[in-house]
């Protein structure tokens, strides 16, 4: 756009904004726990994060709208879908919930996108052969 | 970019624990990190200091960083709860075996001296207790002149929700005064599942009250800033670090090697882009 105004004045400057307006980020996390062989479904894990949120926020925390999209029991893998604007507030308390049944537990924020695409590989893992 | 750094691991005589405390923060992408000993004199009996042990001895064979394919880097730092001018002893010979230098004051008195005078890199804050005293503007910018800086750790926010609300208070507070600026984030963990990745912290920053920018730097650059400062405690005036430049084709023998000075304390030192 800078570039324009120099080769030819007349054609004036054309203002492009964009404004990055995806609305929904996707987080791919992983739940670690202290004893390897809890189990864990789908609803205890949204229930769960909802407790965190509830924990840090209130009621006006909990009430943040976001979507528990995939889920794998044996590796304790989701996918979340939040509204941008929440995204600070989901992962804030993700990062802060440190017990889940009176034992130790972790999530790891594997990868954080607005485009679901992204997900599907993850560019740390590469093996460059 | 600067990597990321968590210069505060607790020590604990537990040596499998360690090791899966060192690996885990290998693993979440932290390149260097520090274990520390905490030491808490008291008036009645005389304590000793304790003695880092030798990284060595601790871990066999250093995991490989997340994505950088070096092993971590490892340090020792001490930490001395100061309850009274005569607990920080200037010149200690016991002091000079750690690669960092901490204290954490508990009277506002001991903080100012801390940040105005003593020969340290950083200054804990503590998050386990309500603030005992108020930050002043003028030690704390003392000690942002000196290059000192305030440390907040977040591990204490994990495990208790009462402490949560003590670390985000102090927080809160302590950029008050010294507006993002020399704060490092560290994690104080005892178990692995108390680290956080760098990411994450860093988001934890923006609840702090730190800008997207001051937290990332948090946990990088100015950790940087505080083992450079470490480094020229320890000598006489200053440290320099040379890298060599091979320009092109013709690699010239005598191009003058990019140097970074630091005479003057960290925060102040001319950045020199590379």
């Amino acid at each position: 756009m800078r570039g324009d105004d120099k080769k030819d004045k007349s054609a004036g400057y054309q203002r492009v904004v964009l404004k990055n307006a995806s609305p929904y980020h996707y987080m791919k996390v992983c739940l670690v726990l202290e004893d390897e062989s809890t189990k864990l479904s789908a609803v205890e894990l949204k229930q769960f994060i909802i407790t965190g949120l509830k924990t840090l926020y209130g009621e006006v925390g909990a009430a943040l709208n976001f979507d528990l999209l995939k889920y794998d029991e044996d590796t304790r893998t989701a996918f979340l879908r939040v509204c941008s604007r929440g995204l600070v507030k989901l992962w804030s308390s993700l990062t802060l919930l440190g017990f889940y049944q009176n034992q130790a537990c972790a999530f790891r924020v594997l990868q954080v996108s607005p485009f679901l695409l992204a997900l599907t590989g993850n560019s740390r893992e590469l093996q460059l052969d | 970019m600067s990597v990321f750094m968590d210069l505060n691991l607790s020590y604990t005589t537990d040596k499998n624990r360690l090791q899966s405390v060192i690996e885990t923060a290998a693993h979440l992408g932290f390149s260097t990190v520090a274990i520390n000993y905490g030491f808490e004199p008291t008036a009645k009996k005389k304590q000793e200091i304790p003695t880092p042990k030798p990284i060595n001895e601790l871990i066999d064979q250093l995991p490989i960083v997340q994505g950088r394919s070096r092993p971590i880097r490892v340090l020792n730092r001490l930490t001395v709860v100061m309850s009274d001018s005569s607990h920080f002893r200037p010149n200690a010979a016991e002091y000079r075996s750690f690669d960092l230098l901490a204290v954490q004051p508990t009277t506002e008195k001991l903080f100012h001296s801390a940040c105005m005078l003593l020969d340290i890199d950083i200054i804990c804050i503590s998050v386990t207790e309500k603030l005992p005293f108020f930050f002043k503007r003028a030690p704390v910018n003392g000690a942002v002149d000196r290059g000192v800086v305030f440390e907040l750790c977040y591990s204490a926010a994990i495990r208790d929700s009462t402490m949560r609300r003590y670390t985000i208070a102090n927080a809160l507070s302590l950029m008050e005064s010294c507006k993002g600026k020399n704060v490092i984030l560290s994690s104080a963990a005892e178990k692995a599942l108390e680290l956080r990745g760098p990411y994450d912290i860093t988001n934890l920053g923006l609840l702090f009250g730190l800008s997207d920018a001051e937290a990332k730097e948090a946990i990088s650059s100015t950790c940087r800033s505080v083992l450079l400062h470490a480094e020229t405690r320890k000598t006489a005036s200053g440290i320099i670090y040379t890298t060599k430049t091979c320009s092109d084709s013709t690699c010239q023998q005598e191009a003058p090697a990019r140097s970074e000075l630091c005479e003057a304390p960290a925060a102040k030192r001319p950045h020199l882009a590379e």
